[in-house]
């Protein structure tokens, strides 16, 4: 219960710093202002492929294990996913029409191929939502939620395999091709949102598992069909 | 029965059943082939907006129509329980119903293509034989995705709404490389690396089908 709240102390204090720093930094030569969006944008694209790779892990380990905690963080992984997508998008629109001159390129692969995985883990979420069946969901989620993440290397990579809009990496093995107060304000944030994801996924993963266990005792106790219905008794005969 | 006498006799069960209910040729393929006189209506009355677009359409078309034909409801939940409880190995219903989609696909395009044709106009690619086999791998790929989908939404009351927004965004590595190879022929330029996205897609799929067949099966009793 303790490191709960650290660790939920952590997230803020750090997310509260990677904004101060993403504020202070001087402007860029290229982007002016509109590069602070960057820091949120790309710290919420890094916590989406984390999020949807963490979703395919625990997926296959509810496979090997049958444990369903693993189904829950999968669940939870994946909602926190499609937030941070949703999130990257946007930002990465609102960037695109300061920089680019327009919110919308179908130039960019990164874009295009963001906006469908996002569409695919919405339909992820659809089919957990029609499945009751605590095993059933589980077994059809988890083999979704393994092909889902084949499209995650592929949108990481999509702006080396095809021409695009999107910038390349600026923060590679054998080059840093960032200002100093840049990069730092970028690291700490991207530290910040995984904390912040690791935090909010404990959260809905135990919030999710309650309710499992809410619901299977609703079900234990549920009378079945036909016993509330007794033989009618006569009375005394008069 | 051997695996390949299984799969044999589950797509004659398939394109059987498929002839008697009739629900791919009369009603998919004339709604989709419906959908291709609709979109010029509401475009303004450019033949060359029209020719610009007419290889586009096929494929999308092809795409969001092809994909609601993979997971037709030719195939019950009764008829599944059956085969299942006959001891059919789940890997070779798989293959079967990949066989027969892309058959009723390749009928589909065998459709559209003319009809594409007459409406739009385009400017025919050189290299129809090379088309052919981008048109077959996309006909076979799409069927793979409908068939893993129909496996994942099996039963499920929302499956007609559920599954297309599950194959649609998963068969976009199909469908772009394919637009990608026709684009090539048209300019007279390669279409290997489209081809080859193309192949490796399929490929992936077939072995994801495969290797979560009997897990589905488990997950859809």
């Amino acid at each position: 219960m303790k490191s709960r709240y650290i660790f939920s102390g952590l997230a803020v204090a750090g997310l509260a710093y990677g904004f101060f720093l993403a504020a202070s930094h001087p402007p860029d030569q290229l982007q002016l202002e509109f590069v602070r969006i960057s820091h949120v944008h790309v710290a919420s694209a890094w916590v989406a492929f984390l999020a949807f790779g963490v979703t395919m892990i625990a997926g296959l380990a509810w496979l090997a294990t049958k444990r369903f905690v693993m189904d829950h963080i999968a669940a939870a992984s994946a909602e926190l996913g499609v937030f941070f997508t949703g999130l990257a998008l946007l930002t990465g629109m609102i960037w695109g029409d300061a920089v680019w001159g327009r919110a919308w390129d179908w130039g960019d692969a990164r874009m295009a191929s963001t906006a469908l995985m996002f569409f695919v883990y919405i339909g992820y979420l659809a089919l957990r939502r029609s499945i009751l069946d605590p095993e059933i969901r589980a077994r059809r989620a988890s083999i979704l939620g393994a092909v889902a993440a084949l499209q995650v290397p592929l949108v990481y990579f999509s702006v080396t395999l095809w021409r695009t809009l999107h910038p390349t990496p600026s923060i590679r093995p054998d080059d840093v091709t960032m200002p100093t107060g840049q990069l730092v304000a970028m690291l700490t944030n991207l530290a910040a949102f995984t904390l912040v994801y690791v935090v909010f996924t404990t959260w809905r993963t135990r919030q999710i598992s309650t309710e499992a266990i809410l619901e299977a005792r609703d079900a234990s106790e549920l009378a079945p069909a036909g016993r509330t219905i007794e033989p009618p008794t006569l009375g005394p005969a008069t | 029965m051997s695996f390949w006498g299984q799969v044999r006799e589950l797509v004659k069960k398939d394109l059987r059943t498929e002839g008697r209910s009739g629900e791919v040729f009369l009603v998919t393929i004339p709604f989709g082939v419906l959908a291709l006189f609709l979109i010029p209506l509401a475009l303004p009355n450019d033949q060359d907006l029209l020719r610009s677009i007419g290889g586009g359409m096929f494929w999308v078309v092809l795409l969001l129509f092809g994909m609601t034909l993979t997971f037709r409801h030719s195939e019950s939940g009764a008829q599944r329980m059956l085969i299942a409880m006959l001891g059919v190995d789940p890997v070779a219903r798989f293959a079967a119903r990949v066989i027969s989609s892309t058959a009723l696909l390749l009928a589909f395009s065998a459709i559209l293509v003319p009809t594409v044709v007459v409406l739009y106009q385009p400017v025919a690619p050189p290299g129809w034989p090379q088309l052919s086999l981008v048109v077959l791998l996309v006909c076979l790929g799409l069927a793979a995705i409908g068939g893993l989908a129909g496996e994942v939404t099996a039963g499920l009351q929302n499956r007609t709404v559920l599954a297309p927004l599950l194959v649609a965004p998963l068969s976009v590595p199909l469908l772009v490389p394919a637009a990608q190879a026709a684009n090539s022929l048209s300019s007279e330029g390669s279409i290997l690396v489209p081809a080859l996205i193309t192949l490796f897609t399929v490929l992936g799929v077939i072995v994801i089908g495969v290797l979560t067949a009997r897990s589905l099966e488990e997950a859809s009793r």
